[in-house]
């Protein structure tokens, strides 16, 4: 008897195995678990078993029974599977069809760049002033040691704005502002006089802006962005210059980015200095950008004139400082290897929604 | 500045290779820029002409040379100024000129030539192709032509900053390498003053201007072209020889860097100098042949009847020397530095004289130049100097001292510094020590260094001399509470752009000028804001300052339109200027001259969604636009703005709107006035907006207060009603606050509005979904339905609104 169990487990496995639908699968339960199947056959035979085997009968007997239901289901839930797979089949996506666009908007490069500069700046401690665009002469030139007639002058050329469509000098401005010229900044420089006029010492200002000079050519557009750092307080050196230089470029361009300082002259500065990196495409094995050298001139360094901190009321004696003031349109295309100034300021949409 | 390799080694013996010296004098601030090579093929070379025979019927003669290499070689010449026994250059077979040409044995009308005797432009020696380049007859036949020239030579570009006028010569640059590199420079020696009267007078009417005025007199010279080598210096230089007496002016210039002027004595009217102020009306003619009309600003130097030079600038026509010229007052004065620079400024006349004049001459270096310049026009054009010299010195320049301390200069240099070195550099450069110890010292300065005035100035010597790089890096520290943090407006700042980029705005970056009839076709009609001009714009595309950032970005949206783009959002955040006082800065010292406010603005025109098989061919509109901005308030944390119909020229009048934010308009935002679109070439579709932005981020909160969520579920009703087309959203939705006497009203979203039948014309139905909740209990439907009926009572009562079922 419990061979003819077994068998029918068997049986009914085999069965079940090559059932292709649901009916199949309905005959089988019936085949072998209806009222009349196959298993209550076999059952029927217990009777004739001695009464110390059914209970082992009667056990095995149980466990066909769940084998051929777990049988049965199985195949039921395959055959589901099968079913709700075929539905599924019916409709395909052409999933190589494009994504949907979406709208995205781009940020222009150099206000990228003067934004991560600020950034920087920020984790080095420095706040942002502010100052105008339209500025006094006395604050653009002779603040910064260049009286009229000043052949430092030359090194900027200068936008000048036409005096009888400006408002009227502002109530309390020194005597001296209402003969001056007015300009469009040449440098953010202005920015430095106006802030130490503003607050005594210690001071660690950015300024961020725009400045003018009547130049246009492949690399000059009239108008440009510079980056002016100003760090004054008692006991900087020349070595807080390159350390916060280094600092600075290296966060901007990699940390593989070395300076170099060449001397040179700036009126408001002394001493002052060229400062270059090594070239971020070539890694400072030199190219054709680079002429070979390896090396880029990016900004103008110093250690702030002493004339122009007693200039402003502070003593030099007392107080020492750094300044830089850095193009970020030059960084910006050095960053993203451009060789043509003027398109950043033509703003065609096929270059702007490139970055 | 262009120094001559060959030329600076004479004046600083050096074993240096010329990489070197390039990479030393850059490292010490007088940076090479750039290099020329100059030379010429080595088998050009002096030939003698043996006899030269014309060819019938041709232009050509044929002519047997010797090149000093053995038997005469037959060359046929087209030239026409030599005879048999002149020396001229000789091109050998092989040879290749500077214009790239070949010279290859040849058969000229079937006659053979074996080689080319070469013009002065041939050899790239200037532009004389009249004829050939006649060399002096004691030249030895076979001498190289390149060593007549004094070449091969490397010409290094200098950049010579405004502070050095000391290192604008060959001396200059050499005392400064032999400062460098520890050699000594070797000045051309002269001969002493020697004493006698002079038959010309000299008198400084203005001692401010020109603080000293030698001269000399120079009888008998014979006016002529330059030795070879000369006219190459000079050449090499930039400077174009002209004759003997006039290049050796130039020469000392180069060489001393002090500019001398060379007058024909016999045409200075009385034989007398005067240095005075031009007088009103005064003319010149210059050396370029301008007439110029003279003001009394102007230095000049004038003789017994009129003006005969621009001080310091440039000579005038009437006292030139000329080819006949045989007596010569030869000047060599110093003029103040900013009177030159406004004439030269005035008249557009930059020079070689004015430039070194407007950096500063030295008062000894013009004593040295002059009897430099006196015995080399000797050495060239013969006759003799006569003795003795006037030297008017009416205001001397007092010798400069400056106390310099060792420890300064370790503190400002940030690395130590012993005093040893510092004497050490200034010594090199020139200085002498007066006074002091170790601690502190005091020095005098050599006059040619008039930038050296203060202690810093010295303290920069001695860092260019040793090196920037020998500079440590040292972070500052900060202090404590020093870490500059976002301020609030640059945090809603770059929130802002952050909206807009996610909105899909681009961002462009526009000139702060642009045209001003740009700016008056943003304003049709009366009352636009005044400009602002640039006196001298580059051109008038760019004459005027902005009052509105829309001129550019309309701009930008034609230039892209016509380049074939066809959806635009664009946005620009920058300053526009007004005249008018800035209100953040109005008074006092460091007031503004003009208005500066920021602005955002941003423009849209296209479709609503990017161009795809699954989207709708939709156009952005007015609400397009007025989400976007909403958006972005919300992003800066703002609260909700109210919007008015406009009255902005610039705008449709009726398809914009102002933005009101706590009453006040900041703002306006629409459709371009139609006159405006055809102004800029845009579609009448374009939209636009511009903000005040210094007013909204003041406003700005990015950083928000957080709450939980609701804890009881709310109710949600729809509401339909019909009401005149005339009545504003904005009014329905207060009517409908104003019914929520209980506050239960927690959101009102306007989801329909719909025109057309059944609803009749002239009304518009409105359809708006209800949020409700009380914040302490599950609201009943009762009480929501009570809302309803008292919104519906209010919207009949105050609009005559029809509930529609």
């Amino acid at each position: 008897m419990i061979d003819e169990l077994n068998a029918l487990l068997a049986q009914a496995q085999a069965e079940l195995l090559s059932a292709h639908d649901e009916a199949q699968v309905e005959a089988a339960r019936i085949k072998f678990l209806g009222k009349k199947g196959a298993l209550s056959g076999v059952l029927r035979g217990m009777g004739k078993l001695a009464a110390e085997e059914r209970p082992r009968v009667g056990e095995i007997a149980n466990s066909v029974k769940a084998g051929i239901e777990a049988l049965l289901d199985r195949a039921q839930a395959a055959l589901e599977g099968r079913a709700l797979l075929a539905d599924l089949s019916r409709e395909k996506l052409d999933v190589t069809l494009p994504g949907r666009p979406q709208r995205r908007g781009h940020r222009h490069a150099v206000s990228q760049a003067m934004e991560d500069i600020v950034e920087i700046f920020a984790r080095l401690g420095f706040h942002v002033a502010d100052g105008p665009e339209i500025e006094w002469d006395l604050y653009n030139f002779e603040k910064l040691g260049m009286p009229p007639d000043h052949p430092a002058r030359d090194m900027q050329d200068t936008f000048y704005l036409d005096e009888s469509t400006l408002p009227p000098p502002p109530p309390g401005s020194p005597p001296t502002l209402r003969t001056q010229q007015t300009v469009l900044r040449t440098h953010t420089s202005p920015v430095q006089a106006r802030t130490m006029l503003g607050q005594p010492p210690p001071v660690r200002i950015i300024c961020p802006g725009k400045v003018y000079r009547c130049d246009s050519d492949v690399t000059h557009t009239p108008m440009f962005h510079q980056v002016e750092c100003l760090h004054v307080e008692e006991g900087l050196s020349m070595a807080h210059l390159r350390g916060t230089l280094d600092a600075f470029v290296k966060a901007f361009f990699g940390p593989g980015i070395k300076t170099r300082l060449r001397p040179s002259y700036f009126p408001f500065t002394e001493p002052s200095a060229e400062v270059d990196i090594s070239h971020p495409l070539c890694g400072g094995r030199g190219c054709r950008i680079c002429k070979e050298t390896g090396w880029l001139e990016v900004l103008g360094a110093g250690m702030v004139n002493p004339d122009v901190l007693a200039g402003v009321g502070y003593d030099p004696e007392r107080v020492t400082g750094y300044a830089f003031g850095v193009g970020i349109d030059r960084l910006a295309m050095l960053r993203h290897g451009l060789d043509d100034l003027r398109l950043l300021f033509e703003n065609d949409v096929r270059f702007l929604q490139q970055l | 500045m262009k120094i001559s390799l060959k030329w600076l080694r004479e004046l600083c013996p050096t074993d240096l290779s010329e990489d070197a010296i390039a990479a030393r004098l850059t490292a010490a601030g007088l940076e090479v820029e750039g290099r020329e090579k100059r030379s010429l093929a080595t088998d050009v070379v002096a030939a003698r002409v043996v006899s030269r025979t014309k060819v019938e019927g041709t232009h050509l003669s044929v002519c047997q040379v010797d090149d000093g290499a053995g038997d005469p070689l037959q060359i046929v010449c087209g030239a026409d100024n030599y005879d048999a026994g002149d020396v001229v250059p000789l091109a050998r077979v092989g040879a290749v000129l500077p214009d790239g040409k070949r010279i290859e044995k040849a058969k000229l009308r079937g006659i053979d030539s074996s080689g080319m005797l070469c013009s002065g432009r041939e050899l790239g020696l200037g532009d004389d192709h009249a004829g050939l380049l006649i060399l002096p007859r004691e030249t030895k036949p076979g001498t190289r032509i390149e060593d007549l020239l004094g070449l091969p030579d490397t010409v290094f570009e200098v950049n010579v900053t405004p502070n050095r006028p000391d290192a604008l010569s060959h001396l200059g640059i050499a005392r400064d390498l032999a400062a460098i590199i520890g050699a000594t420079a070797k000045a051309p020696q002269t001969s002493p003053l020697d004493s006698g009267v002079l038959p010309a007078q000299v008198e400084i009417e203005d001692a401010v201007r020109c603080p000293r005025y030698l001269a000399r007199v120079i009888e008998g010279v014979r006016s002529g072209p330059s030795p070879l080598w000369l006219q190459e210096r000079l050449r090499s230089c930039g400077v174009r020889p002209i004759s003997n007496l006039v290049d050796a002016t130039n020469l000392v210039l180069l060489e001393l860097g002090h500019p001398l002027h060379a007058f024909d004595l016999d045409k200075l009217a009385g034989a007398r100098v005067i240095v005075r102020r031009a007088r009103e009306g005064e003319t010149l003619v210059t050396l370029d042949g301008k007439e110029r009309k003279l003001m009394p600003d102007d230095l000049v130097i004038a003789d017994g009847e009129r003006a005969v030079a621009l001080a310091g600038v440039m000579g005038g026509q009437t006292s030139e020397v000329t080819a006949g010229t045989v007596r010569i007052l030869l000047e060599s004065a110093v003029f103040e530095q900013a009177g030159v620079r406004r004439t030269a400024k005035r008249h557009a006349l930059h020079t070689e004289a004015s430039h070194r004049f407007e950096r500063g001459a030295d008062e000894a270096t013009a004593l040295v130049a002059l009897q430099r310049c006196a015995e080399l026009i000797v050495q060239l054009g013969g006759g003799t100097i006569l003795p003795g010299a006037i030297d008017r010195y009416p205001s001397p320049r007092p010798p400069a001292h400056v106390w310099v301390r060792p420890l300064r200069v370790s503190a400002i240099l940030g690395t130590p510094v012993t005093a040893k070195e510092v004497d050490q550099r200034l010594l090199a450069l020139g200085l002498s020590p007066v006074d002091g110890n170790d601690a502190r010292r005091l020095w005098a300065v050599p006059g040619f260094r008039r930038d050296l005035t203060r202690e810093i100035d010295c303290i920069e010597e001695v860092a260019r001399l040793r090196g920037l790089d020998t500079i440590p890096i040292e972070v500052p520290k900060a202090g404590i509470g020093e870490t500059a943090a976002r301020s609030p407006v640059q945090a809603a700042t770059a929130a802002a752009r952050a909206a807009l980029s996610a909105r899909g705005f681009d961002e462009v970056l526009n000139y702060s000028f642009v045209a001003e009839r740009d700016l008056a076709a943003l304003w049709p009609g009366e009352g636009a804001p005044e400009v602002i001009r640039v006196a001298n714009p580059l051109t008038v595309e760019q004459g005027a300052m902005r009052w509105s950032l829309l001129a550019g970005l309309l701009r930008n949206v034609g230039y892209n339109l016509s380049r074939g783009a066809q959806d635009l959002r664009l946005y620009e955040l920058g300053r526009v200027y007004l005249r008018k006082a800035e209100p953040r800065h109005a008074a006092g010292p460091l007031a503004w001259p003009a208005s500066e406010p920021r602005r955002l603005a941003l423009a849209a025109v296209g479709q609503r969604s990017p161009k795809s098989w699954g989207a709708k061919d939709e156009p952005v509109d007015y609400f397009d636009l007025k989400g976007a901005l909403e958006d972005l308030l919300e992003t800066m944390g703002l609260p909700p703005a109210r919007f008015e119909l406009a009255s902005s020229a610039t705008l449709h009048p009726s398809s914009s709107s102002a933005l009101f934010l706590d009453g006040v308009m900041l703002g306006t935002l629409g459709q371009v006035h139609p006159l405006v679109a055809k102004a800029f070439d845009v579609p009448a579709t374009t939209l636009v907006a511009e903000l005040d932005w210094d007013a909204l981020t003041s406003r700005a909160q990015i950083v928000r207060q957080l709450h939980g969520v609701p804890r009881f579920p709310g109710v949600g009703r729809d509401l339909a009603f019909v009401v005149d087309d005339a009545v504003p959203a904005a009014r329905m939705l207060a009517e409908i606050r104003a019914a929520d006497a209980k506050g239960l009203l927690e959101q009102v979203a306007l989801f329909d509005v719909y025109k057309g039948n059944p609803v009749p014309a002239g009304k518009k139905s409105i359809a708006y979904r209800l949020s409700l909740r009380a914040p302490d209990r599950t609201l009943t439907d009762v009480e929501a339905d009570a809302l309803c009926k008292a919104v519906e009572a209010r919207l009949t009562q105050e609009l005559g609104a029809e509930i529609r079922r």
